[in-house]
């Protein structure tokens, strides 16, 4: 069915129909509720790419991303989806594989293609010339996650280095003393930044950070399992405290340190970050810090849709374009703390 | 004659319906207002929605407890809701919740946008969300307000809360930054009651307390705030008649909010206090409430100022048909006993503690000079 078998079925003019698809609020609520009914009867759709040519929108968006195999940026993508569906638009998603070079080229691709706008998860980072194209094209652009590129354009952050600072300042507590660090791969800008929250809590507390506790590590299960075994086999006591940069980081060093027969928390306490699915599940429950991943993802849609529309309308001022947003600890038991209220919220 | 500026909004009445489920999307709104209220607040917009704990309310004959009552519908959503609920006229205040300071401004800035009159910044609940409540912070409640403030045209209240320390402290950091007015109080953390044959809570985990529960905490927060600085107030806690109204009005209160009561008995309980408000106002030749707003303050002392008078209670030789005894039983002082049909006070013993005046089903008993 087209615009003007659901204008004729509704008895209204096939101006009116496109008042509902376009400007609702425009529209008489009784007839407005009329006509949408008929049209979600019908499962009309309209031809967004006439509309594309009308409006000069093609209605897609683009979304570069690290990876596609790590959980929690498909939660980011989730929330970036949903706003962009419900907008109408199609989303473009490009995995870039930690390449810069292939980030770049996805980029290209999307300009080409002419998408109405484009969000960059955790960058790795573009060159000054490659950003001044950029912003001559006028294209809307968002970027999520801290990166090197967070302040040139609208983004969404999460303060990282505080989050991790507050874990550690919260393991001080638990009377835990000789901490290890896994540091995970990537997102590269934002376990830097944890591995600085982490050394100025232990630095302001004035306890020394053993440099050969401090171990890098690929991002996954494998990466933690292998960085736990050359912790532990490179000193003579084990750490009494393990914090890893990402949860699947953590779960393979708890996976190693059962294996070497330790106990979690009582001798080897563990705390992830990301607050994965898994981490709730497991035992025992894994103390971590939740990231509002889906809400990092919604907040860039929103954002880049408001570049969208002020670019389209110059009298749509958007709300401010920088929005920051809260990590919350989630304190389990890995962590060995004592008193259960600690859990409660 | 019930006409109320509050916040240079031109109110019908003060009674307003407060943050909640009832208020969920436009067309609960559009019914709060048709049921009379002065305007009404929306239950709170956060930046995404999420999964209701089931079951989440419970209650018994004196209030509430909930877990966690936030909009299920998104922030894009409200452009649609918001026309609905402002289609039959009337006054809509948006609540917004959320953890940052920019979080909060983008939904203010989104609200204002769809037609909201107000925002109601709500980041007092007890439940879930932390050990201490966001609003217990001045500091956090400053840079929110003052970053939404910064983001909107419109006026800006913040809900505060009883679970801190020190609600001037908040009430002061709100107008600092630029709020013009506050709503206090939001529910208190609690626990409704447990049941004891299986040893389990009412719900499965702590919750907001509201209703009869936390009026007594209502009406001195509200007195506190108003004792600390010059911001209207919107009352709100365990308000179920027109007399409640009037108590927070009298203690400082430009406006009130309903709430438990529009949950537990339906919104025609607004009709029902607006119109008791207007009889009582009527009765009392009261020409307009700001005259009765604040009254009760005058009379609110400090310790230092109180009177220490001889005052013991009276009611010798009053006849007394009850036969309750409350009096007898209640008397820590051992001053009352009973002769025959009448009550009898031992002034020598009486010191005038006064329990038994509140407590006299048939108010025979007063203290005197």
């Amino acid at each position: 069915m087209n615009i003007k078998q659901i204008a004729e079925k509704a008895g209204v003019s096939v101006a009116t129909v496109s008042r509902v698809l376009n400007h609702p609020e425009s529209v008489a609520e009784n007839t407005r509720e009329r006509i949408q009914r008929i049209i979600d009867e019908e499962e009309y759709t309209p031809n967004w790419f006439a509309r594309g040519l009308n409006f000069n929108k093609t209605r897609t968006i683009g979304l570069v991303i690290p990876h596609t195999l790590n959980s929690t940026y498909m939660e980011i993508v989730n929330g970036v989806e949903e706003v962009a569906r419900q907008k109408g638009y199609i989303t473009f998603v490009c995995n870039m594989e930690g390449d810069p070079e292939i980030e770049k080229k996805y980029i290209d691709q999307l300009v080409t293609r002419r998408v109405d706008g484009i969000i960059m998860l955790y960058s790795f980072g573009l060159d000054g010339g490659y950003i001044r194209w950029m912003k001559e094209l006028e294209m809307p652009v968002v970027t999520i996650g801290e990166s090197k590129i967070m302040t040139e354009w609208d983004s969404v952050r999460v303060d990282s280095r505080e989050a991790m600072a507050k874990m550690t300042s919260y393991m001080l507590e638990c009377g835990h003393r000789k901490i290890g660090f896994l540091k995970g791969t990537d997102p590269d800008m934002e376990t830097g930044s944890m591995l600085q929250g982490f050394r100025n809590v232990m630095k302001a507390s004035g306890i020394p950070v053993e440099e050969k506790l401090i171990v890098d590590v690929e991002n996954n299960i494998e990466g933690g399992y292998i960085g736990m075994k050359k912790m532990i086999g490179g000193s003579p006591e084990p750490p009494d405290a393990v914090m890893a940069t990402g949860d699947e980081i953590a779960y393979g060093a708890m996976d190693a340190i059962k294996e070497l027969e330790y106990r979690i928390p009582e001798d080897i306490a563990v705390t992830g970050f990301g607050n994965d699915r898994m981490s709730s599940l497991m035992e025992p429950k894994l103390t971590t810090v939740e990231l509002p991943y889906r809400k990092m993802g919604i907040y860039g849609a929103r954002v880049l849709f408001d570049n969208i529309e002020e670019k389209q309308d110059k009298n749509a001022k958007h709300p401010a374009g920088v929005i920051k947003l809260q990590a919350k600890s989630r304190i389990r038991k890995s962590c060995g703390h004592e008193g259960r209220i600690g859990e409660m919220f | 004659m019930l006409k109320t500026d509050f916040l240079g909004i031109k109110l019908d009445n003060p009674v307003m319906i407060a943050a909640g489920p009832w208020n969920r999307d436009g067309k609960g709104i559009k019914e709060s207002l048709k049921a009379g209220a002065g305007a009404a607040v929306t239950e709170s917009i956060v930046s995404d929605t999420m999964l209701d704990v089931r079951p989440r309310i419970s209650c018994d004959e004196k209030g509430a407890q909930n877990i966690r009552l936030y909009s299920d519908i998104q922030i894009e959503g409200w452009e649609r809701e918001m026309s609905i609920a402002k289609s039959g006229g009337g006054v809509v205040i948006a609540s917004v919740s959320g953890h940052t300071a920019s979080e909060v401004a983008y939904l203010a800035s989104k609200l204002e946008k769809f037609g909201a009159d107000a925002i109601e910044l709500s980041v007092s609940n007890p439940a879930v969300e932390s050990l201490e409540v966001v609003a217990s912070h001045a500091d956090i409640i400053y840079e929110m307000t003052g970053e939404i403030v910064t983001a909107v045209k419109i006026p800006v209240i913040v809900k505060l809360s009883q679970n801190t320390t020190n609600i001037s402290k908040v009430a002061r950091a709100v107008k600092e930054a630029g709020g013009s007015g506050v709503t206090a109080i939001n529910t208190v953390r609690g626990i409704l009651g447990v049941d004891i044959e299986k040893a389990e809570p009412m719900l499965s985990t702590y919750g907001g307390i509201s209703g009869e529960y936390i009026r007594p905490l209502g009406l001195a927060s509200v007195a506190t705030i108003a004792q600390t600085v010059d911001i209207p107030i919107c009352g709100v806690g365990g308000i179920a008649g027109c007399r409640n109204a009037l108590e927070y009005m009298m203690l400082g209160a430009t406006a009130v909010q309903v709430g438990t009561a529009v949950m537990l008995e339906g919104r025609d309980v607004i009709r029902k206090i607006v119109q008791e408000l207007e009889i009582w106002v009527q009765n009392h030749n009261i020409g307009a409430l700001s005259d009765i707003r604040g009254k009760a303050l005058k009379n609110l002392k400090s310790f230092e100022e109180m009177k220490f008078e001889p005052a013991v209670s009276h009611s010798s030789g009053v006849p007394c048909g009850e036969n309750c005894d409350k009096c007898m039983s209640a008397c820590m002082y051992g001053a009352i006993s009973r002769r025959g049909d009448a009550i009898s006070v031992d002034h020598a013993s009486c010191t005038g503690c006064g329990l038994c005046t509140f407590i006299c089903p048939a108010n025979k008993l007063k203290l005197y000079l």
